[in-house]
């Protein structure tokens, strides 16, 4: 079986979407609300659905032909011959594209179907599942494209797309009249064009590298230059292929904070919270945000031979190595700051921002599979979250509705200000919005790291591989993480306890009840993923579970796994049972129980794209191992960590309180209440922006019109001009050049009247001089002329 | 006998300086005009008697195309005298001095 | 009578035809007339399209007869690879923005139609001349219709802009006069093919010819800081001057270095290089922060376009093929976005009667469609991948980094001319969402009716080339890739020596 002819319909689908609601949607739902909503609602979440089912057989064909990647042609894009530049619009499908894409379309159409209930009655209701179709084509041209430019396109789509859908409700103003959905949405575009500027120096660096932007050829001879010490010429350029990398990878990694929220330009991401939930759920968490991870795994090559040059960034650090650090500091950073939140989305956003951390840390070590794993659980389980919160929000606004109707309509409402995502309004939610809160419940629980939910494998294989790896900045990336893990059970304790236990701290809360089905069976399936998701690349138990030689135990696995390789690439019924249990455990998300076959089926399936994998067995580069087994002590001690954590939040902290809305936070006593005042948020918005404002005013105003403009041009120029012209006129025009032409003239004129006086009129006067002169011309030719 | 061509000659001068003189002199709009024709007339005796001296008929040609031209300058000289006196109720020249400078 | 030359003077048949109509009582006709003649034009450049081929980089469709012999100067008319593409754009924005002004225009409407086509003519000759004194006769010819566009159907301070354009531009082209003549006669020709041949005659004098015909051309690119009459004339123009004016006129200063620079004075292009990338770099960063603060929508996109030209000319300077053809290619899209830009806001000041941006707010809501639509053309103009403008920034910013003639640290100005990218963002979004975003809470704009049919169509013609470069400009490319290719190999020697 081939699917691979159907990939261009895997984009096509989605745009065929936004065509339908674009066009003709908005009539649908003008024409009749209810069922408008339901074609549009629909036709966008079956077009996700279609794509998701066309991903799901490219995987099946993917499994039949080996693995090996199929590059999809569609089109040409820029061609310049005598440039020898050529970037054709191709799909490639390999293993790790199709896994982005299997999570891009699984969770894409979930949020899709939950928005159908969530967004029941917006008056644009077609308008947002037109940009949520949108978001889908631009993010699966982002993890399929064959190229780097490609992936820029979508790179920057999605990033459109979030503009668009944090903007949805562009014409909503806070009490001061701000329009802080139009100005958050502004905010992520530009933190992300901030991104983008690194990406087109580095894709024009890796052009003139290579020759290429094709990911293969330019990884095959990245390669091969590596291998013969080939120095980089272009232009009047030359440097080594170490510098230019490293170069291209540290400016790959500026692009992933912008797109993936790190340090220092995560700001946007609590901001973008201003949009629809389902947008929170889908873009800012499960999906674009994880584009950074997506870019730098599919760069592995480049990442692991900078690692293997000992190029330093500005002669400090290695590229990699500021990855990995980066992350870290992100994921312990952001973790401390979703302490003082009191908005439920912020929470989840500082969250994702944190967990982010956890993959770049990750794939910063050198772990790209312990990275995508944990971006395909956190893509469930944050998910979850979001829309579980959404699913809260929505119970709020009702219960809210509900006490505003109740009252009549005597007073005015609108100046009640009532915020239906403040935490401290809520609470004993568990027995209005049940569901709700037990798929909630899982989501944290697994987001906390707790045996045996997705989270916890997910996020002990990054902490199993920087403590095997320990030595230089791993041990720091390690202490980091585990901090940081802390910190994510601290605070998602915090939020449980606050939201769904205590008792309801507003009326709103006490009539609160419980979502439609669009949205609790999305939750559902989500909190299936999230309990099984671990199975995805469950680890061997015992085979090494001793900590030995670092050494020995790295070579050992090494042994194992190009056995487990080797065997895998002889015996075909092998492979193929293999790959039915890769079919089984994907389709249904591995929602069965675990056999031992399926240990590590993630990194078996992601090492066909994953080119470090075999280069290392080349011994071309040393990409650092992951182990394969639990690694008991570093498990236990998360475990406990996160235990803890729970346990103080809940019990200690939070204990009894907070009992009314108005009560202050445990917290705010303490130094932590410091990160909410957001240092870096600061510097960029009470200091760097309003710097540009006035360095524009100044440029616009001051220097470019008041002095350029009206100074230089229209005083210094035109009066220099103006008064030579003056004293051309005046001076040497009148006395000058006038004197003589005034002269002429009043001679010409004396003249003029003289002869004029000959002018009698009488026409007999005129025939006498006639007669006069034929007498002149005759006594002329008479007498003179002989 | 045979009048010799001198005699034309002279009649025609003596013809030609009172046509002349006429313009000149009178004020009479119609008179100039006669003038004018005694000035062309005493051209045509010329012609003739030349043409009759040296033997070709080049200059009797010339004199009809003369009287022809005459008429034609005649018709359109008198109607500009008419419309003249019609505006002026008067033809005397002295009054007509619009080209005075 | 060659093609080429029907191409250029078709227009002078609608100018005769709508000058022979009844004094005003024809507007009608006469706005169809002009219509005609435009579109007539246009499909006439579409059969030079047609016959042009790609593969051969030299001069085509060939035109060419003595005309004043003593002098050496010829009516000499050619298309090229860096030509073809102009002359396109010309006769496509010309149409566009006779359409446009059907329902703006409508006093002396003779007139101005007739001064459209002139305008047509005299463009078209800029691109199609290849004798020196032909091309500088067509340079000024353009000018004057120009002048009374702006001067007579512009705005308050019609009369101080279309005088400063006037002046400045005239000023300009003073000293490319003089190396005009200096280079006919050094020559005894002034056909450009014949003087790059011969150019060895005037190498001596070439840094000096290089700025007589670079600062003419800066000024009307504008390049930083000859800028100063460009907000003036943009915002005063009626809106089908101000496409003209930002879509083909512009173009015609950076079409200038292309085509008589970079072959005649191979070398002191390329000593000149870094200089003007420097400049042109000021000038995308500067336009940028200087729009950023504009509170009128006109001169905002005004100054983005100093912005915009500043990557042409940083592409063009880069004295390579991705940079030069990237340069052209953005010049066309410029073209394309800035025209589409200035007819987004004439549709919304024929109706509101300002540009000040603080009088908009919230129009997403009362004109949906045309939101959208004017979100896209922004977009373009910001430089958005799968849209025209990024294929053009991106390959003039590959050109630029791998660029030679930048020498070693081409690079720094590559990052520099980046910051651009974020700019453009900064400055069309905050545009963007003042004007469209935010409260619909002016009472005046609520009676804002959305985009009618004729304006639809006119939005969609811009829209349809905005996708189709963005997404297939492989087309475009090949169109000038052999003439470029030749350029480049005149003018990479020249770096190479100087390096």
């Amino acid at each position: 079986m081939n699917a691979f002819a159907l990939a261009p319909l895997v984009l096509g689908l989605p745009i065929l979407g936004v065509l339908f609601n674009g066009f003709v949607g908005r009539r649908f739902v003008e024409a009749d609300r209810s069922v408008g909503e339901k074609w549009s609602g629909w036709a966008a979440s079956i077009m996700a659905l279609s794509a998701f089912v066309i991903v799901v057989l490219l995987f099946f064909s993917l499994q039949a032909n080996g693995h090996h990647a199929e590059i999809v042609p569609m089109m040409d894009w820029i061609s310049i011959p005598s440039a020898n530049f050529h970037i054709p619009w191709a799909m490639q499908i390999d293993t790790l594209s199709v896994t982005m894409m299997l999570v891009v379309t699984g969770v894409g159409s979930l949020i899709h179907i939950y928005a159908i209930g969530y967004m029941h009655g917006d008056p644009n209701f077609s308008r947002f599942f037109t940009y949520l179709n949108l978001f889908l084509f631009f993010m699966l041209i982002l993890v399929s494209g064959n190229n780097y430019l490609m992936l820029f396109v979508g790179w920057e789509g999605v990033g459109l797309c979030s503009f668009l859908l944090i903007g949805f409700w562009f014409d909503r103003t806070n009490e001061k009249g701000e329009a802080m959905n139009a100005n958050a949405a502004r905010k992520a575009f530009v933190a992300n064009r901030v991104g983008d500027l690194a990406m087109i120096l580095a894709m024009s660096l890796t052009f003139w590298t290579f020759g290429t932007l094709t990911f293969s050829p330019v990884f095959d001879s990245a390669v091969e230059m590596f291998h013969s010490g080939e120095m980089v010429h272009f232009g009047a350029f030359s440097a080594s292929l170490g510098g230019v990398l490293t170069a291209i990878t540290a400016l790959f990694l500026v692009g992933a904070t912008g797109k993936s929220a790190q340090i220092p330009l995560f700001v946007w991401l609590p901001d973008a919270m201003a949009g629809p939930t389902p947008v929170s759920a889908l873009i800012h968490a499960a999906t674009m945000v994880t584009s950074g991870i997506y870019l730098i795994v599919r760069s592995n090559v480049l990442f692991e031979i900078v690692r293997e040059s000992h190029a330093l960034v500005f002669g400090v650090i290695s590229s990699p190595d500021l990855v990995a650090l980066i992350g870290a500091l992100t994921a312990v950073y952001a973790g401390l700051i979703a302490f003082t939140q009191f908005d439920i989305k912020k929470v989840l956003a500082y969250s994702t921002v944190s967990q982010l951390g956890f993959m770049i840390a990750a794939v910063g070590m050198g772990a790209y599979v312990a990275g995508m794993f944990h971006l395909i659980t956190h893509a469930f389980f944050k998910a979850l979250l979001f829309m579980g919160s959404g699913s809260v929000i929505h119970g709020m606004e009702h219960g809210h509705h509900h006490i505003a109707h109740k009252h009549g309509h005597g007073h005015d409402d609108h100046h009640d200000h009532f915020d239906p995502q403040d935490m401290r309004t809520m609470g004993g939610l568990r027995h209005h919005m049940p569901t709700t809160f037990w798929t909630y419940l899982v989501g944290s629980l697994a987001l906390a790291g707790i045996v045996p939910l997705a989270g916890f494998w997910s996020k002990d294989e990054i902490l199993a591989h920087a403590s095997a790896n320990s030595g230089g900045i791993n041990t720091v990336v390690y202490a980091l993480l585990t901090v940081a893990a802390f910190c994510t059970a601290f605070y998602m304790a915090r939020q449980v306890k606050m939201v769904f236990f205590g008792a309801p701290r507003h009326k709103a809360a006490e009539h609160a009840h419980e979502s439609p089905r669009t949205m609790t069976v999305p939750l559902v399936i989500l909190a299936i993923l999230a309990i099984g998701g671990g199975l995805l690349n469950f680890p061997n138990f015992g085979a090494e579970a001793a900590h030995g030689e670092e050494t020995a135990v790295v070579e050992d696995t090494h042994a194992t796994e190009a056995e487990a390789d080797d065997h895998a690439a002889e015996s075909d019924s092998h492979a193929a049972t293999e790959a039915d249990d890769h079919a089984a455990e994907t389709d249904t998300h591995a929602a069965e129980g675990a056999s031992g076959g399926i240990n590590l089926a993630l990194e078996h399936w992601l090492e066909h794209s994953i080119a470090s994998f075999h280069l290392t067995e080349e011994g071309v580069v040393h990409m650092p191992h992951t182990p394969t087994s639990l690694q008991v002590p570093v498990a236990a001690i998360s475990s406990v960590l996160a235990i803890i954590a729970i346990a103080v939040a809940y019990f200690v902290v939070y204990g009894s309180r907070p009992k009314t809305a108005d009560e202050r936070d445990p917290l705010q006593a303490t130094p932590i209440w410091w990160m909410a005042v957001l240092p870096l948020n600061t510097l960029y918005m009470d200091y760097l922006i309003p710097a540009f404002n006035r360095l524009a005013e100044w440029a616009a105003h001051t220097l470019d019109w008041a002095f350029w403009h009206d100074f230089v041009h229209d005083n210094i120029i035109r009066n220099i001009f103006v008064g030579f012209a003056n004293f051309a006129s005046n001076v040497l025009d009148a006395q000058g050049v006038d004197g003589i032409v005034n002269g002429s003239g009043s001679v010409t004129r004396w003249l003029a009247n003289q002869i004029r006086r000959s002018q009698t009129g009488y026409a007999r006067n005129y025939a006498l001089s006639v007669f006069l002169g034929t007498v002149v011309l005759l006594a002329y030719f008479l007498f003179m002329a002989r | 006998m045979t009048v010799p061509v001198e005699w034309y000659v002279a009649l025609s001068a003596i013809l030609f300086s009172i046509g002349a003189l006429g313009v000149l002199m009178r004020r009479n709009a119609i008179i100039i005009f006669m003038s004018v024709e005694l000035m062309l007339n005493a051209a045509n005796l010329l012609f003739v008697a030349f043409s009759r001296y040296l033997g070709n008929l080049d200059g009797q040609v010339l004199v009809f195309f003369v009287i022809t031209v005459a008429a034609a300058e005649v018709a359109v000289g008198l109607a500009l005298i008419v419309v003249i006196f019609r505006t002026k109720q008067s033809i005397n020249i002295d009054e007509i001095n619009l080209m005075k400078g | 009578m060659g093609l080429l030359t029907i191409v250029t003077f078709l227009p002078l048949l609608g100018i005769i035809w709508i000058l022979l109509q009844d004094k005003e009582k024809d507007d009608e006709r006469v706005k169809g007339i002009a219509l005609g003649t435009s579109i007539v034009t246009f499909i006439a450049t579409l059969v030079v399209l047609a016959l042009y081929d790609k593969s051969e980089a030299g001069l085509q469709l060939v035109d060419r007869a003595s005309w004043i012999p003593a002098w050496g100067i010829e009516y000499h008319m050619g298309v090229d690879g860096l030509s073809i593409l102009h002359i396109l754009l010309t006769s496509f924005i010309s149409m566009l923005a006779i359409a446009s002004s059907f329902p703006v225009i409508k006093q002396q409407v003779k007139q101005y139609y007739s001064f459209l086509l002139a305008l047509e003519i005299g463009m078209m000759g800029v691109f199609l001349a290849q004798d020196l004194f032909l091309f500088y006769i067509f340079w000024e010819f353009t000018l004057v219709p120009m002048y009374f566009l702006i001067g007579i159907w512009g705005g308050k301070d019609r009369v101080y802009a279309s005088i400063k354009f006037f002046l400045y531009t005239m000023a300009g082209s003073l000293l490319m006069l003089l190396a005009i003549l200096y280079m006919g006669i050094t020559n005894g020709t002034f056909s450009v093919p014949d003087l790059i041949a011969g150019r060895a005659a005037f190498a001596s004098a070439q840094n000096l010819l290089f700025v007589g015909f670079a600062i003419a051309f800066a000024i009307k690119v504008p390049v930083f800081p000859f800028h100063s009459w460009l907000p003036d004339a943009h915002t005063q123009a009626p809106t089908a001057g101000s496409i003209i004016l930002a879509g083909v006129l512009l173009k015609m200063g950076t079409y200038g270095f292309v085509r008589f620079n970079l072959p005649l004075f191979p070398e002191a292009s390329a000593h000149y290089a870094p200089t003007i990338a420097v400049l042109a770099i000021i000038g995308i960063i500067y336009g940028a922060i200087v729009s950023f603060a504009q509170r009128d929508v006109k001169k905002l996109v005004a100054y983005s376009s100093i912005s915009h030209l500043g990557f042409v000319m940083l592409g063009i300077f880069s004295l390579n093929a991705q940079g030069i053809q990237g340069g052209i290619l953005q010049g066309i899209n410029h073209g394309i976005s800035t025209g589409a830009l200035f007819f987004i806001v004439g549709i919304i000041y024929e109706q509101r009667h300002t540009r000040e941006i603080s009088e908009f707010g919230g129009v997403w809501i009362a004109m949906p469609v045309y939101s959208v639509l004017s979100l896209i053309v922004v977009l373009s103009s910001m430089g958005l991948p799968g849209l025209n403008g990024f294929v053009g920034e991106f390959t003039i910013l590959l050109g630029s980094i791998g660029a030679a003639s930048l020498g070693p640290n081409a690079w720094i100005y590559t990052a520099f001319a980046t910051t651009g990218v974020i700019l453009a963002a900064v400055y069309l979004l905050w545009m963007f969402q003042r004007v469209f975003m935010g409260p619909l809470d002016n009472p005046e704009n609520k009676k804002l009716r959305d985009i009618n049919k004729g304006e639809l169509a006119i939005m969609l013609a811009f829209l349809l080339f905005i996708f189709w470069i963005g997404i297939a400009p492989s087309g475009y490319f090949a169109l000038m890739d052999a003439s470029v290719a030749e350029l480049v190999n005149t003018v990479s020697s020249a770096v190479a020596a100087l390096h």
